[in-house]
């Protein structure tokens, strides 16, 4: 089994870079996406964070650094999802052209097939986030470095728990898919619609309480909240260092989703992992159950 | 021992019988041709065989052994449309096919070594496969189908589509292969006389076996022999009170069989000056036996 699957993880990832009409866009577009927030909406955060510390002095480099990390978080929180979608397009490809047919008349069962598809879809997921990370983080030094060592290392496993989500949801929902024009409904909807209810293009702070709280039964919420802490947390408390007093800095941190409200209460990040984590957990349950469900199924 | 044996296979979806009660055998070394419009159950039944669908009831073994994971390495099956990966090259998809029958780089060297004088790999090995010809592209195909040297090999109506020349090319190869390598061929077709050249037919209809015997045997039981007759008068035929019609510059005849042409010949040799004599096709067989016109 471990040489079928490690052979099919290799081909998935293949047949996907190989693939230049995928690839490539998928590479381009969070790295367009993050062209496309600075230029259109770099001043719309910019002045958010001034308003929130509205009486106080801020300085440019302060606003600067924190307004990059809440475009740098929003915009790996949405690849972390949007491009796992993508990515699974190689299983419905398989179905739709006939290789997955050619794969279950070798010794290969339907689960090993379905763990290649999921690791390989994660592998290349990463390596695209990361991709926008590392160009993320470039923006984030020009602008203003306050990410201290552990916040670094938490963003990269905020991403990478993220991504699992992302990765196990899209398995889901593209194992149902069955045809080309279906996964490109799909990814089209989720591209326009995940940034909006995961809180990565407009804070949920900023929404009415009913709406908040109802995202805030969407377990990628948590994931873009952690994001956001990690990638602005070192900013904003750095305020504290230009005289802002901690009411102000905490407010900034609820308004910035950085620490995220459930039903009035602040939200504490063990509990933002935990959430994030069983979701993954149960939607790879699900993914499990499904395959079961596919290899009996006559 | 036989190579495919079927008993009693039902297959079931809901109120619809794809396959109702089939049983045959198919036996070591055999050519074997399975025959059926779209919808006659031909695929539902290599798809049990693959161990692809379960089936509903009855008895199916491949090499004695009932269907598992281990039967599946005894055949090999090249499907109607390419399916192997068109971005990569041949041998990368052979080699990811070999790893799924856990086939390491050094048994994948010396297969290929094996197979590529059969199906001049040669030259197509390190080329995409979503560059290759028709032709090229069947012999990738065959090469993944037989890269784990199975006994059996499924060809899934391995000619639909391909131009006259390319459809010779797979079929010389598959010659060769039966020559060489001495493998069982399992051949699914709608044309029929592809299907001439097989030592068993079984025609399948409406997910019911409707005849099963050697082609000979099913021509001399279904088809009927011609005899067309040149450069005679239309007179002349008239006197041997035998149905005829007109067909270019001739006369054909409809005979029972061959033996009432050698009857007619040596009773009037002077209107068999020019004339020929043809058996009846696999095309009149498969029309006879299911009332429905295969491809030809």
């Amino acid at each position: 089994m471990k040489l079928q699957l490690i052979s099919l993880v290799k081909r998935n990832c293949k047949v996907f870079f190989k693939d230049k009409g995928v690839f490539f866009p998928s590479l381009l577009s969070p790295l367009i996406l993050l062209f496309l927030f600075i230029a259109f909406l770099g001043n719309v955060y910019r002045d958010s964070v001034r308003s929130v510390a509205e009486g106080f002095e801020l300085s440019g480099g302060l606003v600067e650094s924190i307004a990059s990390g809440w475009l740098v978080s929003s915009l790996v929180s949405v690849c972390a999802v949007t491009i796992a979608f993508t990515a699974n397009t190689v299983m419905v490809q398989d179905k739709v052209s006939g290789v997955r047919d050619d794969f279950l008349v070798s010794p290969v069962s339907e689960r090993t097939l379905a763990l290649s598809y999921f690791i390989a879809t994660y592998l290349v997921t990463a390596l695209m986030c990361f991709v926008a990370l590392g160009a993320g983080f470039i923006y984030m030094a020009a602008a203003g470095w306050h990410l201290s060592a552990p916040d670094f290392f938490l963003a990269v496993a905020d991403l990478l728990l993220l991504i699992l989500f992302g990765t196990a949801l899209s398995s889901i929902i593209c194992s149902f898919v069955r045809s080309q024009g279906g996964v490109t409904a799909i990814e089209a909807t989720v591209s326009a619609a995940y940034g909006f209810i995961c809180g990565a293009y407009m804070p949920l702070s900023s929404l009415t309480s009913w709406l908040r709280d109802l995202l805030m039964f969407l377990p990628g919420t948590y994931g873009t909240g952690l994001l956001h802490l990690h990638l602005m947390g070192g900013a904003i408390d750095a305020m504290a260092e230009e005289g802002i007093p901690y009411a102000v800095i905490e407010g900034m941190k609820r308004g910035f989703d950085c620490t995220l409200e459930f039903f009035g209460s602040a939200v504490p990040v063990w509990a933002c992992y935990l959430v994030l984590a069983a979701a993954g957990a149960i939607l790879l349950g699900v993914c499990v159950a499904l395959n079961f469900r596919h290899g009996r199924k006559g | 021992m036989n190579s495919i044996e079927i008993r009693h296979l039902k297959k079931y979806y809901g109120e619809v019988k794809a396959v109702d009660d089939i049983s045959f055998s198919v036996g070591e070394g055999e050519f074997f041709a399975f025959l059926g419009v779209n919808g006659a159950g031909k695929s539902t039944t290599i798809s049990v065989l693959c161990g692809k669908t379960e089936k509903t009831d009855g008895v199916v073994r491949i090499g004695g052994r009932e269907i598992d994971s281990d039967t599946k390495r005894m055949l090999g099956v090249v499907f109607q449309e390419s399916v192997l990966d068109k971005s990569l090259s041949v041998l990368e998809n052979l080699s990811c096919r070999a790893a799924l029958y856990g086939m390491d780089k050094t048994a994948l060297e010396k297969r290929l070594s094996e197979l590529s004088p059969l199906l001049s790999l040669g030259e197509i090995l390190k080329r995409p496969v979503g560059k290759l010809s028709g032709g090229q592209k069947r012999r990738a195909d065959i090469a993944r189908a037989l890269i784990h040297s199975p006994r059996i090999l499924i060809l899934d109506e391995p000619t639909t589509g391909l131009d006259p020349k390319t459809r010779k090319q797979v079929w010389d190869t598959v010659g060769k292969l039966r020559k060489m390598q001495h493998i069982t061929v399992f051949l699914t077709t709608h044309y029929m006389e592809e299907a001439a050249d097989a030592d068993h037919v079984v025609i399948l209809d409406g997910g019911k076996i409707k005849a099963d015997d050697t082609p000979l045997d099913l021509k001399n039981r279904y088809a009927f022999d011609a005899i067309t007759l040149y450069h005679v008068g239309e007179a002349a035929l008239k006197n041997l009170s035998l149905p005829y019609e007109r067909v270019g510059e001739g006369f054909r005849i409809r005979l029972k069989d061959t033996s009432e042409a050698t009857e007619l010949i040596l009773k009037h040799p002077t209107l068999f000056s020019d004339y020929e004599v043809k058996k009846g096709g696999m095309d009149e067989v498969f029309l006879a036996v299911t009332g429905k016109k295969g491809e030809v």
